[in-house]
This record gives structure tokens, sequence and C-alpha cells, in this order.
């Protein structure tokens, strides 16, 4: 008989609020975090257009992280908080 | 009494069923493993001097804290030798460093592996190989300390290839990445010592790497000529427009031709950086630079690495041979620095 240990872990559980969801976008500002990769900004431009010819926003403003590799930086979080309703954020290759 | 091993234990009636089980959880890279029992584990934890629950890293997006008896169940796995222990260990403090960046390297489309440089006299005491065949098979120290560390990015930091690592090519280096200096024949300043340590301490440097690329010289009995080919062969390789570190390695005979004509690694890294940079008017044409060509393009220059220091100089590798290499690095030096930790023992 042999006995073998369990090389893997469970991530540590956090405690996570999620912010309450608008009922609807109408009249919303808009926060479009860019993760600097090539067109990222006018994919989120594009988006951002189309959610205030289509979903009635009231504005977007785009952020710009220090780079892909990097989770958003807290100027920016804190300057979205005062700022924004709604994000929009993603990575794309 | 020693401090409990706190991990889940599987019971098993062979060697073979559990190497077969360990496939079958997924703790593997694709090769055996060797079963982590107990007592293996403990003479990891044992030569590192490390209590179990002592957190050897904490990968803060993850939420995951890297424990010393993860660690030392990985590089059981791996195949390393408990006086590996150290070694692994302080990779493993590498990458869970903030410069590092493990977010990044980690995951990413780029497919970077991690470069282990060891320095100091560890090297030599593990017989980690700095001579022959330096990126290739033969060595167990080479091979299973990467390993180890690999396999805590996937066991612990949960980088699966193809869920969490993302690398689109990847290269053979994702499996082990270690070498040494050659520092009983280098001429020149240890790797560590140019960052900051003493001669006599041992330290891994990590870096989030692409694959080797060889280079060719046979002809040149000169720095300038040697290091022109490889400037040649460098200028328009990696992440061009990312700017990020490189390694370059440079083994026995070319050492000797650079060294014989009087220079250190700080003259091969300013030469190489002066001649490793790209006109705007090329990036452009070869669609690396955004935009169309401007009329002082052609004379426009942007430098490979953005500093000369961004330029890691190892000498490794054979004796014979008109053979070196370089090594880009992962992204960009914002994204991802080179680190050189302490290995204590």
């Amino acid at each position: 008989m042999i006995e073998i240990l369990d090389p893997t872990v469970a991530a540590s559980t956090q405690p996570i609020a999620f912010a309450p969801r608008p009922r609807a976008l109408e009249g919303k500002r808009v926060a479009l975090i860019e993760n600097t990769k090539y067109n990222s900004d006018r994919l989120l431009a594009r988006i951002g257009d189309m959610l205030k010819e289509e979903y009635g926003v009231a504005e977007w403003k785009m952020y710009r992280k220090h780079n892909a590799g990097v989770p958003a930086h807290q100027e920016i979080i804190e300057a979205i908080k005062t700022s924004a309703d709604v994000v929009v954020a993603g990575i794309g290759d | 009494m020693p401090a409990t091993l706190t991990s889940q234990r599987f019971k098993v009636q062979s060697l073979d069923e559990a190497m077969e089980l360990c496939y079958a959880k997924g703790w593997s890279d694709g090769l055996p493993v060797v079963p982590p029992t107990e007592a293996g584990v403990r003479a990891m934890l044992d030569a590192a001097k490390l209590a179990p629950d002592t957190q050897i890293g904490y990968l803060s997006h993850r939420a995951v804290s890297i424990t010393a008896e993860k660690v030392a169940i990985n590089a059981v796995m791996a195949g390393c030798k408990p006086e590996y222990m150290p070694v692994v260990v302080a990779g493993v403090e590498g990458i869970a460093d903030d410069r590092w960046s493990y977010h990044g390297p980690g995951t990413s489309t780029g497919g970077a592996a991690v470069l282990m440089i060891v320095n100091g006299p560890i090297a030599r005491e593990l017989d980690i190989n700095a001579g022959d065949n330096l990126f290739g098979p033969g060595w167990r120290a080479n091979l299973t300390i990467g390993r180890a560390v690999r396999l805590v990015m996937r066991n612990v930091a949960g980088s699966l290839p193809g869920l969490l690592d993302r690398g689109t090519v990847g290269h053979p280096g994702k499996l082990s990445y270690v070498i040494a200096e050659n520092e009983t024949e280098s001429p020149w300043t240890p790797l560590h010592v140019e960052r900051g340590f003493r001669p006599e301490q041992s330290t891994v440097t990590v870096m989030a790497a692409e694959s080797p690329h060889q280079f060719y010289n046979q002809l040149s009995s000169t720095p300038e000529g040697v290091l022109t080919t490889l400037a040649d062969n460098m200028r328009v390789s990696g992440n061009v427009m990312g700017q990020p570190n490189y390694c370059l390695v440079i083994a026995g005979e070319h050492m000797r031709t650079i060294a014989g004509g009087g220079w250190g690694k700080k003259e091969i890294r300013e030469f190489v950086w002066k001649h490793t940079q790209n006109s705007h008017a090329h990036l452009k044409r070869t669609n690396r630079m955004t935009g169309a060509i401007q009329a002082d393009d052609e004379q426009k220059l942007r430098p490979l690495v953005a500093s000369p220091d961004d330029l890691l100089v190892v000498a490794a590798g054979g004796r014979a041979g008109a053979f070196s290499c370089f090594i880009p690095g992962w992204s960009s030096a914002k994204t991802s620095q080179a680190v050189t930790k302490e290995i204590k023992r």
C-alpha cells in the first residue's frame, strides 16, 4: 500500500459583494476599461457608441490600464467609482 | 513531533497505480511523476529547513497561498533530490514576486516559460549544468528543478495548459528551463554579483522567456565581429515593440573571443543595445509598428530593449562550437521583470 499526497490547492475563499445590477442602461454612465492591446480602444469605443445608440446610455468614458498583463490599477478604479454606473471590462487577443 | 502535513491523502496498491492516479487527477505535465509520499515530502522540507505551513509566495490575483508543503509535494513529483528543494523554493519566490507579475507570464498567449539561471556555489554542489548541451537532456538538477516550478504553477497556481495557461505555441522550456552560469571558466562578473549579491551567495534569477535562439559565428576573432552576428539575428526577434528583457547566453568559444578582446559584460550590453535598433520605417514595413511611413522614419531608431541594463548576460554553454544564443523575454520589461532571489539553506 502506498499513500500519496495531493499536490493541488483550492483558492482561498473571499467574500465578494457584487454591485447591484441596473434594471436598464438608459441614462447610465459607462466606463470602458481598455487593456492597451492593439485595436482594443477602437473595439470598446464602438461598444460604447452602440450602448448609446441602442440602449440609451448617457455617456461613456474610456480608462486605460497600465498594460494587458496586470489588473486595473487603483487610480482608475477610484475614478470609475465616482464617474460611472456601469463598467465594460474585458481582455481580448 | 513534526508538523502535520495537511494535504489530502490517497491510498493506492502499487507504484504503477500511484503514477496512473497522478495522471488521472491531472497532476502531471505529461511525463510520469514520482508518487509524492509523506517520507519524500518530509525529506524535501527538511532539506530546506521549512515548516510545511510556511508561505513561500502569495498570488493575490489567484488568491492562492503557495506553502512549503505544496512546493515539496510537487518537487517530489518532479523527481528532485531533497537538496534541490532550496533552489525550487527560490524559483517559486521569484515568480510570486510582484515584479515578475505572475498574472501575465503564467497565463499569456505569448507562451512564456520560466528561465531560471542559477549562480553561486550551489550550482557546482548540485551539478547544475553550465556547459555542453546547456538546454538539453542529461542533468537531473536542470530537468527536475524547473519541472518542479512548472508543476507548482500547474497544481498550485492553476496554470493548466489550455485553460488558464493559454500559450498559443508555447515551447519545450515550459517543461524545464534551468541553467547555471559557468562561473568556473568565465572571466566575467557573475550575473548575481551584477544584480547586487555577493559571489559566495547562491541565487536564482527567473525571467519570463521565449525559447533559446541560437546564432553561429565561426569567422570572427573580435568581440565586434561575434556580437555583430548576434545583433543581426536578434534585431527583429521577440516582442520587438514591447522592449522586454533579453538573456544573452555566451558559450565557450565566443566567451574566449569576446573576453580576449578585453570586453566585459558592460561592453557586450552596450554594443548589443546599440546594434539591435530598428528604424521606424522597417518596423512599419514589416507590420510591427502602426501607421504610414513618414519622411524621417528611415533615420528614426527604436531600441530593441529600453536600456542596456535590460540585457542579462550569462556565460554558459559548451567549450567547443561557434554557437551562442539569445533568449527574448516575454511581453515587455514593464510587464514582467527578471527577478533574482537568494537561495536560502
